[in-house]
C-alpha cells in the first residue's frame, strides 16, 4: 500500500516536517523517526523534547572565544591554566575540538563558526570580525595563531584577519601545511607536495 | 543528449554542497565552457577529489553527462600555476563570480578560458591587479558580443579624441557631451583610447576604466548583485 495514501494527523505531520532539519534526514526517514519515537520510545521522545527546548533556552555564544556554552564565559575562556597571550582562530567549534586533541596547545581560542565566502555572500560580519578585532585588542593577547582552513576561503580568512591584525601592531601567525605526518611522499597528492615546496623552510 | 568527457582542461569555478557527501561544482572548461556536475561522495572524509576540486588551479576532469547535471568521475591535478593569495585571492573569487553570472552554461569559448588562465597566473604574482581585472572584464564582454566601442564617437564615427570628454551610452558608446545630466556616465576620450590599448598607466584611466567597467558589465547582470564586491566592500570598512 502506498505510504501517500496513510491518513496522516497533523501533529504527526509537522513531526515529520520538523525532523528534516537535521542533516542528512529526507521524508522517508524523518516519517521512520517520528513512527518510532510515537509508537516504540514515547519516553525518549519526552526526554528529547525536553533536552531541545532545554538546549535552545541555555546555550549561547561565549562572550570572549564564540564557542557555545552555557554561562557567560565559558570554562576554557575563564581557566587560569591556559595562557591568555595566545589567541587561535578557527572556523568552527569542531576545529576547536582536534585542536585541543592535539594536547600541544594551551591557548585561547576564537571560533569564527565559518569562513568568508565571497562568491556565497558571506562577508566579515557574519563570522564576526568586528568582534575578533575587539578580543585581539584587549591588550592580553600577544600573539593571533590563524587557524582557518587550506581551503581558498580559509585562505582568504586568514589574509583578511592578518592584514587587520598587523595594521594594529599585533604578531600573526598562520598554522603551516604540508606533508602530513607519516606521509610518504608518493602517497601524497600532488597539489600538497606542489604547497609543501613553496612552503619549504630552511634548516 | 548522452555524452563523456575524459581529462577536459577546466577549472572549478565555485561549489556548492548536495546533501551529506556530494558537491555541486561548477567549472569552466576549455571545450565544453562552463558546466555544472555532481561530485558523488566527493565531502566525505577520504575522498580522492578532496583537495582537489579547488578553485584557481588547473585541472584535467572527466565527467558523463547523461543530462544537464553531468557526473564527476575523476579530477586530476594538473599543475602548473602558483596559488592564489591575499588579494590576488579575492581578486579571483570576482573573476569566478563574473563567469558564473554571465557566461551561460554549456557555450565553449575556449579564447576566453585561456584569458581566465592567462588572468589568473598574474593574479598569482604581485600586482597591482587593476588592469589584469579591467583587461579581463573586457574579453570578457567581447566575448559575450559586447565588445565596448572605444575609438569612435558612436554619434559621428569620428575618430576618439583624447582631450574632449564624453557620455558612454552602455548601449551605443562614446558620444560628445550636449546637456549633460548628473546620471551620465562621463569618461575623457584618453581614458578610452587607453582602455582600448589595454595601458592603465595613468591613475585617471584606472579610475574612469574601473567606473566605465562596472557601469557596462552592470548592464549584463541585469539586477544581480556581485556578492564579492559586497564582501571585499565591507572588509575594506574594518
Amino acid at each position: 500500500m502506498a505510504k501517500d495514501s496513510l491518513p496522516a494527523s497533523k501533529g504527526l505531520e509537522r513531526l515529520v516536517e520538523a525532523l528534516r532539519v537535521l542533516p542528512g534526514v529526507g521524508p522517508r526517514s524523518a516519517q521512520r523517526m517520528a513512527y518510532h519515537l510515537l509508537q516504540h520510545d514515547r519516553a525518549g521522545a519526552d526526554q528529547l523534547a525536553q533536552a531541545l527546548a532545554g538546549a535552545l533556552s541555555t546555550v549561547r555564544r561565549c562572550a570572549r572565544c564564540h564557542n557555545f556554552t552555557e554561562e557567560e564565559v565559558c570554562a576554557l575562556c575563564r581557566s587560569p591554566r591556559r595562557d591568555a597571550s595566545l589567541l587561535c582562530v578557527v572556523e568552527t567549534p569542531a576545529d576547536l575540538a582536534v585542536v585541543e586533541q592535539t594536547l600541544s596547545y594551551s591557548g585561547m581560542y576564537f571560533v569564527l563558526m565559518g569562513r568568508l565566502s565571497p562568491l556565497d555572500g558571506v562577508g566579515a560580519r557574519d563570522i564576526g570580525l568586528d568582534r575578533l578585532l575587539a578580543r585581539a585588542t584587549d591588550g592580553e593577547v600577544q600573539e593571533v595563531i590563524l587557524a582557518t582552513n587550506f581551503t581558498n576561503e580559509g585562505e582568504a580568512t586568514a589574509h583578511y584577519i592578518a592584514e587587520m591584525l598587523r595594521a594594529r601592531d599585533i604578531k600573526v601567525s598562520r598554522i603551516a601545511r604540508g606533508v602530513p605526518l607519516g606521509g610518504e611522499l608518493e602517497y601524497v597528492d600532488a597539489g600538497t607536495i606542489s604547497q609543501a615546496l613553496l612552503d619549504r623552510r630552511n634548516i | 543528449m548522452k555524452r563523456r568527457a575524459e581529462h577536459e582542461a577546466g577549472y572549478v569555478l565555485h561549489t556548492y554542497p548536495y546533501k551529506e557527501t556530494s558537491l555541486i561544482v561548477e567549472a569552466f572548461t576549455r571545450r565544453f565552457g562552463r558546466v555544472a556536475m555532481l561530485a558523488r561522495g566527493a565531502r566525505r572524509p577520504r575522498s580522492a577529489m578532496r583537495g582537489v576540486l579547488l578553485s584557481f588551479h588547473p585541472l584535467r576532469l572527466s565527467w558523463s553527462a547523461p543530462a544537464e547535471l553531468g557526473n564527476l568521475i575523476s579530477a586530476e591535478w594538473s599543475g602548473g600555476l602558483r596559488p592564489l593569495a591575499g588579494r590576488g585571492l579575492m581578486c579571483g573569487f570576482y573573476v569566478n563570480e563574473l563567469v558564473l553570472r554571465l557566461l551561460p552554461r554549456d557555450d565553449p569559448h575556449e579564447v576566453l578560458f585561456d584569458s581566465y588562465g592567462e588572468t589568473l597566473s598574474r593574479l598569482a604574482g604581485d600586482g597591482p591587479f587593476a588592469s589584469v581585472l579591467r583587461g579581463f572584464e573586457k574579453r570578457l564582454l567581447a566575448e559575450l558580443g559586447y565588445a565596448p566601442l572605444l575609438d569612435r564617437d558612436a554619434a559621428s564615427g569620428a575618430p576618439i579624441d583624447p582631450e574632449a570628454r564624453y557620455v558612454y551610452e552602455p548601449d551605443r558608446g562614446p558620444m560628445p557631451v550636449r546637456n549633460s545630466h548628473s546620471n551620465d556616465l562621463l569618461v575623457s576620450g584618453r581614458t578610452l583610447l587607453d582602455v582600448a590599448a589595454d595601458d592603465y598607466a595613468r591613475p585617471e584611466t584606472r579610475d574612469e576604466a574601473r567606473t566605465l567597467l562596472r557601469a557596462l558589465i552592470g548592464e549584463r547582470l541585469h539586477g544581480q548583485v556581485l556578492h564579492t564586491r559586497t564582501v571585499l566592500k565591507e572588509l575594506n570598512d574594518l
